[in-house]
């Protein structure tokens, strides 16, 4: 197996785009599992880790864009309060080993209907930024996956960054496993509010073949929202409209059987995640 | 020499005190060397290649082109290994390779050696198996149902039915018709696996017919024999050592098809072989606990006293009969050891499924029926509008009397574990809200199985203890598995010499240079190889004190054993007058335990034990009434030890063992699909992690037993077992549902909350127990309870 190391973004395109057959490795965590259990077996690996900017993170005015190769621990550690959503997602990946290693581009590049960034993404609309070396193209992250563990990325395209909104409102995510620590979430939701432009967000993780949203749910919300004119008043939220939201984003799920959930649980836990998340980002949002 | 008279008072420098273990700083520092870190010149590396279905005739296994590779040194399938093996006399049904046919997915049918584990590996890929896929048998269900095909084993049965027994002590109907109330559950466990942090590994060396194996093996001894037959050669021939083990739990008592084969290619080779398991190859060795159905009918008085009880048991045995017989009469021996049950009837059965073959694991046969009888017994108690705790007191044991199945009962500390685990946990002063809630439950474990697995007359421990120039060395075959059996040695041995633990040279586990102990399993090490090292110490002891007490011209009972001194003498000096005196210093001791502490029916040989423990357990913890998420936040055990000869080591395998319970109530399974084990990882399979385990209070109750060294019991086994009674019945009091089906998973939660809520039993667990072709009972009469019981 070749190992090469590129140390800079173009020398890494041009590696990709005269070996496209190349496999990427960013932390690992997921790559060297694969290596371990023979799922593959590359030719050739190009890391990753040797560039420098991959691994950082910038604000454009209301833009934040975070590097591909920036890692949970950091997004834990810089970003809680510009991409809480996603902050709070990350705080639940793995061990701390696995946050020290495993980066948003790695969770991307895996598409896991489980990866545990997607749903916060999905619900705060980022944007992935591609380039290869015949150029750079900007996807919607909700056109990013496009089947179980598959993307949009022709083979000699890297991911370079995601960029989100800085959060304007309060954001949430929960997921449920069978255990606290090192867990593949059985179902994960996310919830992001915008007061400013009086938009929901959702994002659901491992209840369909893909990260989704649940954009009904999101509607209805959205509507009930300015039509009682709650983004100014932060009354309570109406009991029934709560119930209507968890119901909606548990319908927008297309769960299965497997070996960490049944079908019937990951769409019941959903709709109690729908309902917790909203009550704790309502709390939030009329407390300040 | 003038004698000075100081009083001799007994001599307790070490036993009790919480030192660290002796290996502690090896293991901290990596130096010890585990079976996988030995390194031999020359070294060959051996793959096994795999069976792919779950049961399959074998048609024809072409090894040509794996031969023909470059780097591949030898080859070998069944035909070079047909002697069949098991760890039971009785049932002799495995073959290191299998050449005629597969019954699990994972049977290994041939095996590589070459000059590193990639060639072995793709030389196994290379080889070309011909099989005839049969009906694979999946479930208990499948296995009781007329075979469809060939059953698995052509021994046994009827079809793929592995063991049956029935067993009757006293007059149960009687004892149901005087009941004023009986009660009928059912329960299952499923099965799961030891998940050990060491794999497996083994490596031979062989020069003129002579075979030297180092393995990560619990039992060097049973492993020495199983090796002597299948090689066909002179037990003198074999040595087998046990490298210091990365965790055993049961998963590391059987002989292994990997053990074997290293020592055939360094026979065939002549150059040393090692074969070390991947995390995935050990979920399919497995030999965890088997997946077990089980029915119980009580009838108890007004007051909750049991007049008879009737269990049954059905366990999914796997491919291979292993340890099945005794793990199947281990479901059914230990309910009377902590309750009073004057009439019983068990009724016990193992089947054989294509799957990998369940064993021993830390409880043995026991955490099973343990969690049926508690959980059933606090419904019980639920149903009579009696306090649980109660209930079982009325029920309690004696100490020293004899179980209705004959098993003699000596210390015994349920009270007293029981008022200190209450008076702890404040169980009986808790606040009921929904969503929070503590269990109780008790439970008993064996100090060390009263027989061998096979006849024979050997005393079960032996130990040589020599002192000379090279100061005191202990020889026995005891394994440390990391249980701290060395420990234990080392310390019984310096409290009879008046030393520290770090002062004793050991060689243990080790066929060539050890007498024979039968090995870590059935927590006997510390009851009968301590028993052993005590008695070969303290001989060694009185030839010091003898020497020494002449030198000085006073009696030996004047002679004081302590901090390294023999009277007046220096430890060293007093070994060198010794040996001048007595010629070489070697002492000897053995164990054996006594005759008589079981009965005399066929079936007997399991249960009885020189001593049992006690342990109780109070579980507190939130379930989620909506997501039915279970949050254990903190677990009481008192444990009944006898005697803690090191009250560190004892409080370590407390909570080693409130962990492995804790883990196998809430998540752990062995589960598989179409002959797959489902989640064969450390990612996939779920234990416990450092999030969930909670705080732990232990409390050591010291009974004393009159029979175990210094008066020492058990701890390895008995604390996981009424941790998980004790969490399904603290759920029940969170949620006031019951979950009769371990592991009590989230989802199991709301389904037993959804029966409530549709007005249904508010239970989750099985209907029915299945149709099982159950033999005649033998009746069997139990003691007279006005005899003398000891
Ligand atoms: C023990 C353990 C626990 C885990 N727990 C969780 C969890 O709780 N939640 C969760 O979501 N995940 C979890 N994971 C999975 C994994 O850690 C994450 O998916 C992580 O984000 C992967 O990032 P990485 O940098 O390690 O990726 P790598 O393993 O290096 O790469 C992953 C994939 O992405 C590709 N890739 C990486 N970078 C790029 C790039 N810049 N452009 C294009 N493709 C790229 C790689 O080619 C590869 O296909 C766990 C993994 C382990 C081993």
């Amino acid at each position: 197996m070749e190992f090469l190391a590129p140390t800079s973004w173009d020398e890494a395109l041009a590696v990709k785009a005269e070996h496209p057959e190349a496999e990427v490795i960013a932390g690992g965590t997921d790559v060297m599992v694969d290596l371990n259990f023979d799922r593959r077996r590359p030719a050739m690996l190009v890391d990753l880790t040797r560039i420098a900017d991959l691994a950082t993170w910038q604000i454009d005015g209301s833009v934040l864009t975070i590097g591909a190769g920036v890692t949970y621990a950091r997004i834990i550690d810089e970003l809680s309060t510009l991409a809480p959503g996603l902050a709070i997602a990350s705080r639940t990946v793995g061990s701390p080993q696995i946050r020290n290693r495993g980066t948003i581009g790695g969770n991307l590049g895996s598409a896991s209907p489980a990866g545990d960034a997607h749903p916060p993404l999905l619900a705060t609309k980022a944007t992935v930024e591609v380039a290869s070396a015949r150029g750079s193209r900007s996807v919607p992250v909700e056109k990013f996956f496009t089947g179980a563990k598959r993307h949009v990325l022709a083979p000699d395209e890297l991911i370079a960054a995601v960029t989100v909104p800085v959060a304007a409102g309060p954001q949430q995510f929960a997921k449920v496993g069978t255990r606290n620590a090192m867990v593949i979430a059985v179902t994960s939701f996310a919830l992001a509010l915008d007061p400013h432009a009086h938009a929901v967000g959702t994002g659901i993780g491992s209840a369909a073949p893909t990260p989704i949203r649940a954009e009904e749910a999101e509607r209805v919300l959205a509507g009930e929202l300015a039509a009682a004119d709650q983004w100014e008043h932060r009354r309570p939220l109406d009991d029934h409209l709560v119930d209507h939201f968890a119901r909606l984003s548990a319908e927008a799920a297309a769960p299965i059987d497997d070996v960490r959930g049944t079908a019937a649980y990951r769409r019941h836990a959903l709709a109690v995640l729908a309902r917790r998340t909203l009550s704790w980002a309502w709390s939030e949002y009329q407390r300040n | 020499m003038t004698a000075v008279d100081t009083p001799v008072v007994p001599w307790t420098g070490v036993v009790g005190r919480p030192l660290p273990r002796v290996e502690a700083a090896a293991k901290v520092t990596g130096a010890i060397a585990y079976a996988d870190d030995l390194q031999l010149p020359g070294m060959l590396f051996c793959k096994l290649l795999r069976s792919p279905h779950p049961h399959a005739r074998v048609v024809s296994v072409d090894t040509t082109a794996a031969r023909a590779m470059r780097g591949v040194v030898a080859v070998l399938t069944g035909h070079d290994l047909p002697t069949k093996y098991g760890i039971m006399p009785t049932c002799e049904d495995e073959q290191a390779l299998e050449h005629e046919k597969v019954r699990f997915v994972g049977d290994p049918v041939a095996a590589v050696a070459a000059v590193d584990e990639e060639t072995a590996l793709a030389a196994c890929r290379a080889i070309q198996v011909e099989y005839q896929p049969l009906a694979a048998v999946e479930s208990i269900e499948d296995a009781l149902a007329p075979p469809d095909g060939e059953p698995l084993h052509d021994y046994a049965g009827p079809g793929n039915v592995h063991r049956l027994a029935a067993l009757e002590f006293g007059d149960v109907e009687a004892g149901f018709a005087r009941a004023d109330h009986v009660r009928e559950d059912v329960f299952f466990f499923e099965g799961n696996t030891h998940l050990p942090m060491e794999q497996h590994s083994a490596t031979a060396q062989a020069s003129d017919g002579q075979v030297t194996l180092w393995s990560s093996t619990q039992n060097p001894h049973y492993v020495h024999r199983a090796l002597a037959k299948v090689l066909g050669l002179p037990m003198g021939s074999v040595r087998v050592v046990a490298a210091p083990l990365g965790g055993g739990f049961g998963g590391k008592c059987d002989p292994f098809s990997h053990e074997i084969a290293v020592c055939k290619l360094a026979l065939v080779t002549g150059r040393p072989v090692k074969c070390t398991l991947t995390r995935e190859e050990v979920f399919y060795t497995h030999r965890g606990r088997h997946p077990t159905l089980m029915w119980v009918r009580t009838g108890v008085d007004r007051e909750g006293h049991i007049l008879a009880m009737h269990f049954r048991s059905v366990l999914d045995g796997g491919a291979y009969g292993s340890y099945g017989p005794a793990s199947m009469l281990y479901t059914g021996a230990l309910q009377p050891t902590t309750y009073r049950i004057p009439a019983y009837r068990f009724e016990g059965a193992r089947v054989f499924t294509s799957k990998a073959p369940c064993g021993p694991k830390r409880g043995h046969g026991t955490p099973q029926p343990r969690f049926a009888l508690e959980v059933h017994l606090d419904k019980i108690a639920e149903e009579l509008g009696i306090d649980p705790v109660t209930l079982r007191r009325r029920n309690y044991v004696e100490p020293f009397t004899r179980t209705v199945n004959w098993l003699r009962v000596t210390s015994c500390g349920l009270q007293q574990i029981t008022d200190r685990v209450l008076d702890a946990s404040g169980y009986a002063r808790r606040r009921r809200r929904l969503g929070h809630g503590m269990g109780f439950a008790v439970s008993s474990y064996m100090c060390g199985a009263g027989l061998s697995i096979y006849w024979n007359t050997l005393p079960h421990s032996q130990c040589v203890v020599t002192a000379g120039r090279g100061g005191v060395t202990v020889f026995c075959g005891a394994t440390d598995i990391g249980q701290g059996s060395d420990s234990m040695l080392a310390t019984v041995a310096a409290e009879e010499l008046g030393l520290q633990p770090g002062a004793i040279r050991l060689v243990t586990g080790d066929t060539g240079l050890t007498p024979v102990d039968l090995g870590s399993y059935s927590s006997r090490v510390t009851f009968m190889a301590g028993n052993a090292a005590r008695e070969a110490a303290a001989k060694l002891r009185q030839l010091l004190v003898e020497a020494v007490a002449e030198a000085e011209g006073r009696s030996p009972e004047q002679v004081q054993v302590r901090d390294a001194r023999i009277g007046s003498l220096g430890f060293e000096e007093a070994v060198a007058l010794a040996e001048e005196r007595f010629g070489t210093l070697a002492t000897h001791g053995s164990y054996t335990p006594p005759a008589g502490i079981g009965g005399r029916y066929k079936g007997a040989g399991v249960g009885p034990s020189p001593a049992y423990s006690y342990s109780a357990a109070v579980v507190e913890l939130d379930a989620d009434p909506v997501t039915g998420e279970i949050d254990v936040h903190k677990v009481w055990l008192a444990h009944d030890i006898g005697r803690a000869i090191n009250e560190l080591a004892v409080r370590g395998q407390v909570e080693g063992g409130v962990c492995m319970g804790l883990g196998e109530a809430l998540m752990e399974a062995q589960a598989y699909r179409h002959g797959l084990v489902k989640q064969p990882s450390m990612l996939d399979y779920k234990s416990l992690t450092f999030l969930e385990m909670p705080d732990v209070e232990t409390i050591l109750v010291e009974t004393v037993d009159p029979e175990g060294p210094y008066g020492a019991k058990e701890v390895g086994q008995g604390p996981l077992l009424p941790v998980i009674p004790a969490v399904v019945s603290a759920v029940h009091d969170a949620l006031g549902v019951w979950v009769d089906e371990v592991p009590v998973t989230p989802d199991k939660v709301l389904r037993a909350l959804e029966a409530r809520a549709r007005g249904r039993d508010a239970r989750y667990g099985p209907k029915s127990f299945p149709v099982v072709p159950y033999p005649p009972l033998v009746k069997v009469a139990p003691p007279d309870a006005a005899a003398p019981t000891l």
